[in-house]
């Protein structure tokens, strides 16, 4: 059973800036903030930790990396050595580009992958989208312990933000 | 940082006093660095002819670096860099002092370059037949068309900025970009121009075509790296106080992804050379792949790329001002010791040789590109009030 969550639509990005900040030092849950574009500061003001897709962004890399080097010694050096120009079957430099194209290769296709599947942002994912939060709305998300009285504080902090209409949602998608 | 203190700083800003400390310990290293290349050419001639041309190019270009960052800029209708603008400015102030270190090298031709020694065109059917374009005259006339045409952008540049701070006109921004682009276009042919001519006809016989371009990601790496140095040096100093996180991670990234473009051509051009295998292409190769120099090739790899791209791979590395130091430091070295690569080994085959004529040309040409960045920004006021981009560069955020 998930519980209810407070929707405040503000208009403005200073405005959701300050709410953001008011909501999470008042010790409200903050379930997330919903803007038509990408605002600067929100990431300080939710009190975000550092995104971990750097990591999968290093770790595919360093996969990319090692898979195309280890093909083409496989390939070249063990299992059909061919005599190119006189060079070296393990000729190091010679795989330098393949292994930088890998490595780039998979380091973006997998950001962009986990970042879709973190985001459930994949087909047959089925997401409701806040009324003109794509459009010139930005939308703060909370979600209230328990207690009915804490739903009130949470909307009147908002209002007092300025918020232009608030909602009270049952369910919401994670 | 709070926005009030921006607008204060921005409209109470002038020049900012350079400790007299600073400028008199570089007035000395200056005339003892210079002194000792000039007794040099006396005692041991060539030494100190190479160290002029390494060290004496590395600062030229950090100078045009200046003026092609500020273009670049300019070109893209960037807005973040225009706080710390006066720093690449000041380097570009540079540029006829660099091109006076470089036309010295002018009465030395026959001496350093193999191609203009007496006699070489009888005997070397090769350079016989390069004898069109490459003579004492011809080479003397390109060098200083290209250095007042250098002069002439930098000081033009320059110009429209400081008019700025007074006129504050819009339309000065427009006349930006339009010198920039004209700048960049002449900038880019006669760069590459001044990289064959001055470094690649060292060894005549030897070419290679994207030298000049591997040169020119070198300029932009060091030179991003010597605008990071400066603007955190001034920032400490308290004379750059709107300078913020999200402008040195700017910077940081730009020395990243320029320590990697480097990489990526200076392998381009080993690996063409490398794959085709010949002889009159890996000898470059082979004279730096022996002996001691053999070094110096990994060391300038490890400097220029793999160490700065292992340092500033993580976000929080490119937002550090100590570290941001630390890794534009071996940038800086690393430059030089590719010049260095690139200007040497052709005369000297049998091994570095580094000593008191290496380290007095870089020292000397670092005291006087000091000098000539200090006198500009003790002279100009550090923020460009007028600039119409000084808003959003106050407020830039990453």
């Amino acid at each position: 059973m998930s519980a209810p969550v407070l929707i405040g639509y503000f208009d403005s990005e200073a405005q959701v800036l300050n709410a953001t900040r008011a909501v999470r030092e008042a010790g409200f849950v903050l379930h997330d903030v919903y803007t038509p574009y990408a605002v600067h500061g929100l990431d300080d003001a939710m009190g975000l930790k550092p995104s971990r897709l750097t990591w999968v962004c290093f770790g595919a890399g360093l996969l990319g990396c090692t898979l195309a080097l280890s093909l083409q010694y496989y390939t070249s050096v063990v299992s059909w050595p061919l005599n190119v120009g006189g060079k070296p079957f393990n000729s190091f430099p010679a795989f330098i580009p393949v292994a930088f194209e890998l490595t780039v290769l998979f380091a973006a296709l997998s950001t962009v992958a986990a970042f879709l599947a973190r985001a459930r942002l994949f087909p047959g994912s089925r997401r409701s989208v806040l009324p003109r939060v794509t459009d010139d709305r930005f939308a703060i998300a909370v979600a209230p312990r328990e207690a009915p009285s804490e739903l009130d504080a949470a909307e009147d902090l908002m209002r007092r933000h300025g918020a232009v209409a608030t909602d009270l949602l049952e369910e919401v998608a994670s | 940082m709070s926005t009030s203190t921006h607008e204060e700083a921005a409209v109470s800003s002038s020049g900012f006093e350079v400790p007299p400390a600073v400028h008199r310990a570089a007035q000395v290293l200056a005339g003892v660095g210079l002194g000792i290349l000039v007794a040099g050419l006396a005692i041991a001639r060539e030494r100190a002819l190479t160290s002029l041309l390494t060290s004496g190019f590395y600062f030229l270009c950090l100078g045009l670096g200046g003026a092609v960052f500020l273009a670049l800029m300019y070109v893209a209708n960037a807005g973040w860099f225009t706080v710390f603008k006066r720093i690449p400015e000041a380097f570009a102030a540079y540029v006829p002092w660099g091109a006076v270190t470089i036309l010295a090298l002018l009465p030395f031709v026959s001496t350093l370059y193999p191609w203009a020694k007496p006699g070489v065109m009888e005997t070397d059917h090769l350079l016989h037949e390069k004898a069109a374009f490459l003579n004492v005259p011809f080479f003397a006339v390109r060098m200083v068309v290209m250095l007042a045409l250098w002069v002439g952008f930098t000081w033009m540049l320059r110009r429209i900025s400081l008019r700025q701070d007074v006129e504050r006109s819009p339309e000065l921004a427009g006349r930006n970009v339009t010198v920039s682009a004209v700048f960049l276009v002449l900038f880019a042919l006669t760069f590459c121009l001044a990289a064959f001519d001055w470094l690649m006809t060292l060894e005549p016989h030897w070419f290679s075509t994207i030298y000049a371009l591997y040169n020119f990601a070198g300029l932009l790496s060091s030179t991003v790296c010597a605008i990071t140095v400066a603007a955190i040096l001034l920032h400490r100093a308290g004379a750059l106080p709107q300078l913020n996180t999200s402008h040195l991670h700017d910077l940081g990234k730009l020395m990243f992804g320029f320590a990697t473009l480097w990489a990526y051509l200076w392998f381009s051009q080993f690996l063409l050379i490398w794959y085709a295998n010949i002889p009159e292409e890996t000898v470059y190769f082979v004279t730096r792949l022996h002996g001691t120099w053999a070094v110096a090739f990994y060391v300038n790899v490890a400097l220029n790329w793999a160490l700065p791209f292992v340092l500033l791979l993580p976000r929080p590395a490119k937002r550090n001002p100590s570290h941001l130091l630390r890794v534009a430091a071996i940038l800086l070295v690393g430059r030089w010791l590719d010049l260095y690569l690139m200007v040497v080994p052709g005369s000297q085959p049998d091994g570095v040789a580094l000593g008191v004529f290496e380290l007095a040309g870089f020292v000397g040409m670092a005291a006087l590109f000091t000098l000539a960045v200090t006198r500009t920004v003790r002279s100009t006021p550090m923020v460009p009030v007028g600039d119409p981009y000084l808003v959003e560069s106050l407020h830039h955020h990453t």
